[in-house]
Parts: structure tokens; C-alpha cells; sequence
């Protein structure tokens, strides 16, 4: 709506209005102010960018799954996407020059991408079959290239990627920065290019999309593709963190990518969400993470604080819809 | 038990609905004997579906009494309906694809009483069941596998499964062929023997005459009494289902029409449904109406223009060109247009601001060579198009959901008027929409034509239709079977060719 900031919280109810809408910033808010009370080391500079070092990779992946999602789509495949094409990175980093072999990974991604985008666009599988599928091919072929155990980094320009994925620029983790980058391109391909509208449109209403003469199947296979690209640039990512890549990699990404989108406010159903928003879902998860190991919580815990979290963020948003 | 004295099986009394503010029956009153088949008239948005729905439970009478065998009923849902003996075989096939034949006969049955299903009792059964109809139909064949006529069949039994007291048959006969209607007029004749009351609903009016004891005419949710079949005749009948006046809802057509036609169909015939040798030609500037019953095929057969249905012969010519339309995109290339009879399923985005709906069609020209959208122009465009279109809206912004049906419908139609289509077909341009809308609906209908746009446009209000067209071609079972010029126009002759009749 075009009502201004001001005419939205000119009433209580327009601050409860824009409290909701606007909730997923809030809980992030909220979350780094407790964290900042309860723990002297939250507000260190080394804890902060080991925060951000560690949500890079799954924050990357979750802006192709935001794409994929607000298509109406879904991509369980990508977590064994990171681990194949981690794997992919080591032995081409170890076999042909840096800049051959990190093209090559994405594209590898890219074409992995495309078969479940085939699947789904032009044979008409469902979505969630045709990335499952994927998911175990591509954990199983991790396995196989890898002989099950990991591919340490052997060359120079392993080398390179090591020192630029564990350091920072002006004070910000270098892979955090590839991280941002990729979301700002996200948010303005969204906001301002006909690709995003597409996608968004044909979300919202698939059969209107097709009788506006929209070439759907077209942008449904490259949503998928271009999911691919993002898990092989994740990959690069985190193998050159670690200086390996292992087929035990992005263990269960899939899940915390479509929870990153959930909690940024996507609908499954398609047609709604944003890349800013899936940043601080991204966020989220990366800091009640953070702060729960700063807090000494064992693993379990965890992951009943994460699920309830999870359920709050979409329980908020059921309100904003009515 | 009270006994009963009432002589009839089924008497509804002073029947009135409202949805929202429209008011679709007004004291209607209809009363049926054992063992009679009573004939249910009117056009379209007559209020025939809503007074059976109301009979079956779907749905709520506002104000009047139904009576079976002299008790007050007031069924609450079809489940209600069935358990007292009422059961309806409606337009909408409401048969599960996936399961077999028996499984959907005996569907409202499965799971009321044992724990194991006796399958072989049940298809048997059901095969007996089908096998008393005189049809050929396999009980254990998936629902899905079925012609559109065995599945009407299917639909029938379903209903005769139930210890059935009142049988409502919505427009059974769309889909069958002379045999096949025969048949299914032998077996009505069967069960009216055995003392079943039937409310049967056609516009077949042939079929009428022959077998209904009894008429009823419905007209704009007002009955015209009742009378029996043998003291009346079709012209009378008709009479009675037309017999409104013309409001000044329509505008003058102004427009000028073209002397070359600039959209042509020779002899289409779609691959997987029953539209077939279709041709018709367009002139700039004209207005072209297709009217038929419920089921002819005009949907069909737009869609089949549009791309959506595969072709299986026949030629398109736009300009005198022959031109491809394998799918909407190559349709939308060739400055086709489609507004779809279903506005909210097929027609706009509703989560999406009138901005977004109106831009989806019109890309090439707000972004560059990037797709890099131009906002201004994109802006200057939509805001155009809202104060051309008077579309009722604050900004550009809101979502569609929000605006009225009629508002939605401009959203609709916006988005073809913003890449100049040469031709647009509207499915049903105004159902759904208020009196205010649809006057300014057909206006800007006038007004696109004016520009020398080819307006196809597809409507079961045949006052409507001939408010607004030049021509009408009437279709029947799937192709044109007679046109109408425009003296030629009037409800009677719409329906006679409709039904497949020549004019008087």
C-alpha cells in the first residue's frame, strides 16, 4: 500500500499492523539485543564474523530456494548439491587452473540444476519428487567421486581460496560479502526485473501467467538451474573455509534453507517473499544458534529452540494475512 | 410417524435466496406428485441450480418451507439430502477420477458401516446397477478411463443407489447423443413407474414435451406458475422463459466496422474435446458474439483459438495471414488476446497489485534489453489504463484481491488493452459483476472496438449478447450451427439454434 511509515503508526493498531508485517526484523532485532545482554562475547568482532562466516553457505543457498519457493516450487535437493559439488571443487582445484575450476563447479551446478528443472517444468513432476530424486543421486555421487573420504585442497590456487574464504575485508568475512552480494542481486532482480515479476506472477496464479502468454515452463526450468549455480557457489564456499570438500557436507542444508524462506514470511504456495526478508531468516537461525553455543546448550536443545522458533515466525505471520 | 394426507411428494413453498445483495429466487413455489416428472425451465441464471441446491442442502433457503411426504425438511448439507431420499445429478460431474466405477456409486456408502469392504458385493452391485440402465459400462473401471458420456451414466447410478424418493437430473442430456438420451428417457420412464418423483432440468425442449407431466418456468428467480405439460406448447414455454424487457443498459455501437476481416477461422477442429469444423471471420472494429448452451463447446473453442487446446485441422488467419497459435505465448505474440470466463482462477492475480496485473502482459515494452524494468513508464502506463478503464482504486498499488468483481474484470481486460491487442475474446465479460460495472464493462467494450480491435465475446446472457454484439453465431454440440444478424436478434431464435432447431 502506499501509505507512508508515519500514516501506518498513526493508530495503535497500525503499530500492531506494522509490528507484524514487519516481524521478521523484529525478531531479529530482539534476538541480537538479548543475545547482546546475556553474553559479554555476542558483541565481540571475532564472535560476530564467525556468526556471519557461518550462515554464508546456507545463506546463499536459501536465496535459490526462495526463488524455487516463490515459483510455488521446492528444491530439497540442494543440500547434496553442496556436498557433490564441494567434493566436484577439491578435484578440479587440485587438477586445472582456480578460475576454470570455479566456473566449471557452478556450471556443473547449473546443469544439476537443470534436470530437476526439466523434471519438473517439462515432464511435470512434482517438484518435491523430482529434487528428492536428486538429493539422494547427488549424495550417493558425492560418495563415489570422493571414495567416501574428503578431498583435501593440494595446489596453489586451493591455496588462494583458503586465505579468501577465511579472511575479512574492511572487517566483514570475505564469503559473507559474496553472501551479501548475492542477496542484494536477488532483491533487485526481484524487485526491478521482469524475471522476478515472472517468477512472482506465475507463483501467485500459475494458469493466469499462462494465459497472459507467459512462457512459464521456461522460467520454472531456470528457477531450478539457477538454484544449482547458487549450491555450487555455496560449495566453493565452504569448501575453501575448511580448505576440503567431503560428501558429508550440507547435511540436512535443504531443511534450514526452506526454514530461512519460511521464517522470512515466503508462502510455500508460492507468489511471496523476498530476498531481504529471507536474509534475516537467515540470520535468525544463525543467531539463536550462536547464542544458544555461547550459552554452552547442548546440540538437542537446540533444535527444539529452532523448531519453536520457526513455528512462532509463521504463527505471527498467519496474523498478517487475516 | 404422523401420516401424511398430502397429495404430493414434494411441495416447496414460498422459497427465497439472497447471495449478498443479489436476490436469486423470490417465492418460488414447486410442487411434485409420486411417480410425476416435473419439468424445471428458465435460462440461464434463472435460479434453477440454486432452487435444486437448495432441495439437496447445499444450500440455506432464507425464508420458505420444503415439504417431503407432508414433513418440513431442512436438509443442512447433500449428506442430509441423500439420508432423506432426495439425490441430485448435477451439471458438474462431482465423480472421483481415480477411483472405479463402483467405488464412486457406492462412495457415500464406504465406511457408514463395516470395518472390511466386500469388494466383490459392491462391484456387483454396482454392475447390476449400471447393467438395469442398459448401458455398457465395466463397474470396475477407474472413473478417469470414461467417456464424459459413461461418466454421466455413472453420476445417474450413483444417484439410483440411494433408496431415491426425489431424483433431480440437472441437464443430463448435454452430453449424450439422440441413442443415448432415448435410453436414458426409457429408464425415467422406469423409475416414474415405480413411484419416484423426477425434477428434471433441460433446455432440450423436444425432450420436455415428451416425457414431463408437468412445467415449471422459472424466470429471474420468480416462478411463472405451473401447468401441465399437455396444455401447453413450445412457443408458449418459451414465451414465458424470455418475456423481459430490454433495460438501456447498452450502449450505441458506434464503432466503425471494417470491410476486410481481420481474423479468420477455417474449419477448427481441436484434437481433445468436441469443438469441431469451426469457422467464423472477424472485421476490425466489430463485435462478434458467440452464444450457445452450457456445454457447446465456447469455452472450448476459445481456448482452442487461444493455444491452451490442441489443434487437430483448420487454419487461422490474422490480416489475411495464416498464423500458428500452439500456445498462448505464440498467441499473445500474434496480438491475441483472452479474458477468461473464470476471473479468479484464470483471469487476474489477486495477491498482486493492479500495477503487477497490468504490467504481466506488457514487458517488451517498460524494460530494457536486460529486463531492466522502466518504473516511469511502467507507472505512466498503469495509471493510464486505471483512469481510462475508471478503474475504482486508490493507487495503482492496492492488491486485487481488494477491488470489486467488476473492478477486477477492467484489471482483467486492462492488461490486453495495454499491449494494443488486434483481437480479444471475453469469455462471460460480466458474470459476477453489478448492474453499475457491467453498463461501464460494455462501453469499454464499445470504446476497444472503436479503436478497430476485432471483440469476440462469449456470454450465456443472451439480452446481454445481443445488447452488445453485431453479429451472434450460435453454437450446438461443439460447432457453429447458425448465424444471427441483427435483425435477426432475439432470445428465441438464440435458443432454437442453441437447442439445435432452425428459426420459424
Amino acid at each position: 500500500m502506499a501509505l507512508t511509515i508515519k500514516q501506518q503508526l498513526s493508530s495503535p493498531r497500525g503499530w500492531l499492523n506494522f509490528l507484524i508485517k514487519h516481524n521478521t526484523i523484529f525478531i531479529f532485532i530482539l534476538l541480537v539485543v538479548f543475545s547482546a545482554f546475556i553474553s559479554d562475547v555476542f558483541f565481540t568482532s571475532v564472535n560476530l564474523s564467525n556468526l556471519l562466516k557461518q550462515v554464508s553457505g546456507i545463506g546463499i543457498i536459501s536465496i535459490g530456494m526462495l526463488i524455487v519457493i516463490l515459483t510455488g516450487g521446492i528444491d530439497l535437493s540442494v543440500g547434496s548439491m553442496v556436498a557433490l559439488l564441494a567434493v566436484t571443487f577439491a578435484i578440479l582445484v587440485n587438477t586445472i587452473v582456480l578460475p576454470l575450476a570455479i566456473i566449471l563447479t557452478i556450471a556443473i551446478g547449473f546443469g544439476l540444476g537443470s534436470i530437476a528443472g526439466y523434471l519438473v517444468a517439462f515432464q511435470k513432476m512434482a517438484p518435491f519428487i523430482a529434487t528428492l530424486a536428486l538429493m539422494t543421486i547427488a549424495r550417493g555421487l558425492g560418495f563415489i567421486y570422493s571414495k567416501g573420504s574428503p578431498i583435501t585442497f593440494e595446489t596453489a590456487g586451493g591455496l588462494f581460496m583458503s586465505n579468501f574464504a577465511n579472511n575479512s575485508t574492511l572487517g566483514i568475512p570475505n564469503i559473507a560479502i559474496v553472501f551479501f552480494i548475492i542477496v542484494m542481486a536477488a532483491m533487485v532482480m526481484l524487485k526491478y526485473n521482469v524475471f522476478g515479476r515472472l517468477i512472482i506472477a506465475m507463483g501467485s496464479n500459475e494458469e493466469a501467467a499462462r494465459l497472459s502468454g507467459i512462457k512459464v515452463n521456461k522460467y520454472k526450468f531456470l528457477v531450478y538451474a539457477i538454484s544449482g549455480a547458487l549450491a555450487a557457489t555455496a560449495a566453493i564456499i565452504v569448501a575453501s573455509r575448511t580448505n576440503l570438500g567431503s560428501p558429508n557436507m550440507g547435511m540436512a542444508w535443504e531443511l534450514d534453507a526452506i526454514a530461512a524462506v519460511v521464517i522470512g514470511g515466503a508462502s510455500l504456495n508460492g507468489g511471496k517473499g523476498t530476498a531481504i526478508n529471507t536474509l534475516m531468516g537467515v540470520l535468525i537461525l544463525g543467531l539463536i544458534g550462536n547464542i544458544l553455543n555461547l550459552l554452552n546448550v547442548p546440540s538437542y536443545p537446540q533444535q527444539v529452540v529452532k523448531g519453536a522458533i520457526i513455528v512462532f515466525a509463521v504463527l505471527l505471520q498467519r496474523f498478517e494475512t487475516k | 410417524m404422523q401420516n401424511s394426507t398430502s397429495d404430493y411428494r414434494l411441495e416447496m413453498t414460498g422459497i427465497s435466496k439472497s447471495f449478498g445483495v443479489v436476490s436469486v429466487l423470490k417465492d418460488v413455489n414447486i410442487k411434485v406428485k409420486p411417480g410425476e416428472i416435473h419439468a424445471l425451465l428458465g435460462e440461464n441464471g434463472a435460479g434453477k441450480s440454486t432452487l435444486i441446491k437448495i432441495l439437496s442442502g447445499v444450500h440455506q433457503k432464507d425464508s420458505g418451507q420444503v415439504l417431503l411426504n407432508g414433513q418440513e425438511i431442512n436438509p443442512k448439507n447433500t449428506h442430509d439430502g441423500q439420508v432423506l431420499g432426495i439425490s441430485v445429478v448435477f451439471q458438474e460431474l462431482s465423480l472421483v477420477n481415480d477411483l472405479s466405477v463402483a467405488e464412486n456409486i457406492y462412495l457415500h456408502k464406504l465406511g457408514s458401516s463395516k470395518f472390511w469392504m466386500n469388494w466383490k458385493e459392491i462391484t456387483k452391485n454396482a454392475q447390476d446397477l449400471i447393467d438395469s440402465l442398459g448401458f455398457e459400462i465395466d463397474a470396475s473401471a477407474i472413473v478417469r478411463d470414461l467417456s464424459i458420456v459413461q461418466k454421466q451414466v455413472v453420476e445417474i447410478a450413483k444417484a439410483l443407489s440411494e433408496d431415491t424418493k426425489v431424483l433431480v437430473l440437472d441437464e443430463p442430456t448435454t452430453v449424450f447423443d439422440p441413442k443415448d438420451t432415448q435410453k436414458l428417457l426409457d429408464n425415467l420412464f422406469k423409475l416414474k413407474e415405480k413411484g419416484i418423483s423426477i425434477i428434471y432440468i433441460s433446455h432440450h425442449l423436444e425432450e420436455i414435451f415428451k416425457i414431463a407431466d408437468t412445467i415449471t418456468v422459472l424466470r429471474d428467480g420468480v416462478d411463472t406458475g405451473s401447468m401441465p405439460t399437455a396444455e401447453t406448447h413450445t412457443d408458449h414455454v418459451i414465451r414465458l422463459m424470455i418475456g423481459r424487457e430490454l433495460k438501456d443498459l447498452y450502449p450505441t455501437r458506434t464503432a466503425k466496422i471494417g470491410d476486410t476481416p481481420i481474423f479468420e477461422v477455417k474449419n477448427l477442429t481441436a484434437k481433445d474435446n468436441l469443438v469441431h469444423d469451426v469457422s467464423f471471420a472477424v472485421k476490425p472494429g466489430e463485435v462478434l458474439g458467440i452464444a450457445g448452451l452450457g456445454g457447446s463447446g465456447r469455452t472450448e473453442m476459445a481456448k482452442l483459438i487461444f493455444g491452451l487446446y490442441k489443434k487437430k485441422s483448420g487454419t487461422i488467419l490474422l490480416n489475411g495471414k495464416e498464423i500458428k497459435t500452439s500456445s498462448p505465448v505464440e498467441a499473445v505474440a500474434h496480438k491475441i488476446g483472452f479474458v477468461s470466463e473464470d476471473r479468479k482462477e484464470e483471469g487476474v492475480f489477486l495477491p498482486l497489485s493492479i500495477k503487477k496485473n497490468i504490467s504481466v502482459t506488457n514487458f517488451g515494452f517498460i524494460s530494457n534489453k536486460f529486463g531492466f524494468l522502466k518504473l516511469d513508464k511502467e507507472q505512466e502506463n498503469v495509471s493510464d489504463l486505471i483512469s481510462k478503464l475508471n478503474i475504482k482504486t486508490p493507487s495503482s498499488e492496492v492488491t486485487v484481491k481488494n477491488l470489486s468483481g467488476g473492478n477486477q474484470q477492467k484489471v482483467a481486460l486492462a492488461k490486453w488493452l495495454s499491449i494494443d491487442s488486434k483481437v480479444i475474446i471475453i469469455d462471460e465479460p460480466t458474470r459476477g459483476v453489478d448492474v453499475g460495472a457491467k453498463i461501464e464493462i460494455y462501453n469499454l467494450i464499445n470504446e476497444v472496438a472503436e479503436k478497430g480491435v476485432a471483440v469476440i465475446v462469449i456470454s450465456s446472457d443472451m439480452p446481454e449478447i445481443m445488447g452488445i454484439a453485431d453479429r451472434i453465431q450460435v453454437m450446438h454440440t461443439g460447432s457453429i450451427y447458425g448465424e444471427l444478424s441483427k435483425a435477426q436478434f432475439s432470445e428465441e431464435n438464440i435458443l432454437r439454434y442453441a437447442i439445435g432447431k432452425e428459426l420459424k
